[in-house]
């Protein structure tokens, strides 16, 4: 008997039974058609009749160049919508709190004549001034006589457009049924080393802020970036082996590489 | 054996075939013919898609599904930064419309002079009732908004969101990132104090390096190769009105289009 008291289902998944995860309705649950189906009379009739002329409406729509596709996703309405108002809604809150307790500061009003110390952009765009500190990267060509071919501040205005050309070609390049980190360490390390080259550029264009030589910043700089790529890659690939196998046990299942 | 082509929807037909009663008779001789005038199937459908929202059960979660950990829960917060950013917006856009009843723009002499700018901006600070705070919001919620995009489209690489049917999308998204910049950047100039004016002297001069056009960059967005009046003037035109249409009608493409597609698996 203790073969048929077992707690596993036809998946072979295991039950829990102490409460955590959600019941799906089981078999013997109606669904809403079977209820229709299931119903007497006149309504029983038009039910019939409907789904009769509803079968019309669909061979007609068949016999047309319509076609209809699907999109393997999880639908925006209502699973992604509805948790995202509840969190959104904190958040919401955090803003309101955050400006009654830190009201902005104003600096004294233009002055064109005195150039204050720190001449800094918004946090978002230090990314960008920093961009435009790249000087020293500026290709000179002997033959040229160690003239630069592009003034320092059109080479840094091209470094922005560069970045930002890479970012968007990204699909482009990164292509296949890849999704999580573990399963592209390449890309993923491709990743971490754009966020921490935002973040030691955006040190590099308060340099004059920061207590340390100028050239050991921009030596890191690019360093870091390079040591965060190694460090992620690695991680990656020794975590994949172990990652893989449940990811491919219990999702590959159902969703087929390509 | 008959030649004529089978009615397949024969609705006559398939009453003759059944056992009626004379009420049931009447009443699907009424329906059809209305039916066939009406289309109240069409209706129907209506009111039952209304009856499965108000009747509503909510479908199995992502993690239900694929029986992956419930933990993962703690993962939500990085895909509602789509929506927080959205949000933070529209926030930023209804105390921005309030704001401008108050604000100004115009720079004077910028000799180290309060102007026209900057006296409105300190009237909303220091006079106007609960105007400290509907600055405050408009400044918070641009800077969490920006914060919120940024991490949107970290969020987006590292789970490989932005691949195959979504390449649009992501450069959607990346026009978007710089749309919000831009926003930033001009609505930064408009208090005209130092931080800036000093902001928009590198502006100019980034203006300037761009290769070939940049003069006229320069002149079309700075309104000269100097500071002045129009500096202002033009930063706060393209702040509340060319930016708020250009963004808004981007943003809606955008999520329409995460609309259509879904949300990416895995999630």
């Amino acid at each position: 008997m203790s073969d048929t008291d077992t707690t596993t289902n036809a998946d072979g998944a295991e039950v829990r039974t102490d409460g955590t995860g959600i019941v799906p309705p089981d078999d013997e649950t109606p669904t809403w058609s079977e209820r229709k189906a299931r119903s007497q009379g006149l309504a029983r009739l038009t039910y019939e009749y409907f789904e009769r002329s509803r079968r019309e409406d669909q061979d007609l729509r068949q016999q047309s160049s319509y076609v209809e596709r699907d999109v393997l996703a999880f639908p925006t309405w209502p699973h992604e919508m509805i948790r995202n108002l509840a969190l959104v809604s904190f958040f919401v809150g955090m803003i309101v709190f955050l400006s009654a307790a830190l009201p902005p500061h104003i600096g004294p009003p233009a002055d064109s004549s005195s150039t204050p110390a720190v001449i800094l952009p918004d946090w978002y765009l230090y990314w960008s001034f920093g961009l435009l500190k790249l000087g020293p990267l500026n290709p000179d060509i002997s033959l040229l006589g160690g003239q630069k071919l592009m003034a320092d501040r059109t080479y840094g205005v091209l470094a922005n457009v560069v970045i930002v050309g890479f970012v968007a070609i990204v699909p482009f390049l990164n292509k296949g049924a890849a999704r999580r980190p573990v399963e592209q360490p390449f890309w993923a390390a491709v990743g971490m080393s754009g966020v921490v080259f935002a973040f030691t550029i955006a040190v590099l264009s308060v340099k004059n802020l920061v207590p340390m030589d100028s050239h050991v910043i921009f030596d890191l700089t690019f360093f870091l970036p390079l040591v965060a790529a190694f460090v992620t890659y690695a991680v990656l690939r020794s975590m994949r082996e172990g990652y893989m196998f449940n990811l491919n046990r219990r999702y590959y299942r159902l969703r087929p590489p390509k | 054996m008959s030649l004529e082509p089978r009615d397949e929807h024969d609705h006559a037909g398939w009453m003759e075939t059944r056992e009626l009663t004379a009420i049931e008779e009447v009443y699907l001789t009424a329906l059809i013919w209305l039916d066939k005038r009406l289309r109240i199937v069409d209706y129907l459908e209506i009111l039952e898609n209304l009856y499965y929202k108000v009747n509503f059960q909510m479908p199995k979660s992502h993690t239900e599904q694929y029986n992956l950990d419930n933990k993962f829960w703690y993962w939500y917060p990085l895909y509602a930064l789509g929506s927080f950013s959205t949000v933070a917006y529209v926030v930023a856009a209804i105390s921005g419309a309030l704001l401008g009843f108050y604000y100004a723009p115009g720079a004077g002499a910028s000799n180290g002079e309060p102007a026209l700018a900057y006296n409105t901006i300190t009237f909303i600070m220091t006079d106007l009732n609960l105007g400290f705070f509907l600055r405050s919001l408009h400044r918070w919620s641009a800077q969490v908004m920006v914060a919120a995009v940024f991490l949107h489209m970290l969020r987006v690489y590292f789970t490989g969101a932005y691949k195959e049917p979504r390449e649009l999308n992501w450069l959607i998204g990346i026009v978007l990132i710089s749309l919000t910049m831009v926003f930033g950047y001009t609505g930064y100039l408009l208090p005209w104090d130092q931080l800036a004016f000093w902001a928009g002297q590198i502006g100019v001069e980034m203006s300037l390096s761009i290769p070939i056009i940049g003069e006229w960059v320069a002149q079309l967005l700075f309104g000269g190769f100097t500071l002045s009046q129009s500096t202002v003037q033009r930063m706060y035109v393209l702040h509340v009105f060319f930016l708020p249409f250009i963004v808004t009608g981007v943003i809606a493409v955008h999520i329409g289009i995460v609309w259509m597609q879904g949300i990416a698996e895995p999630h």
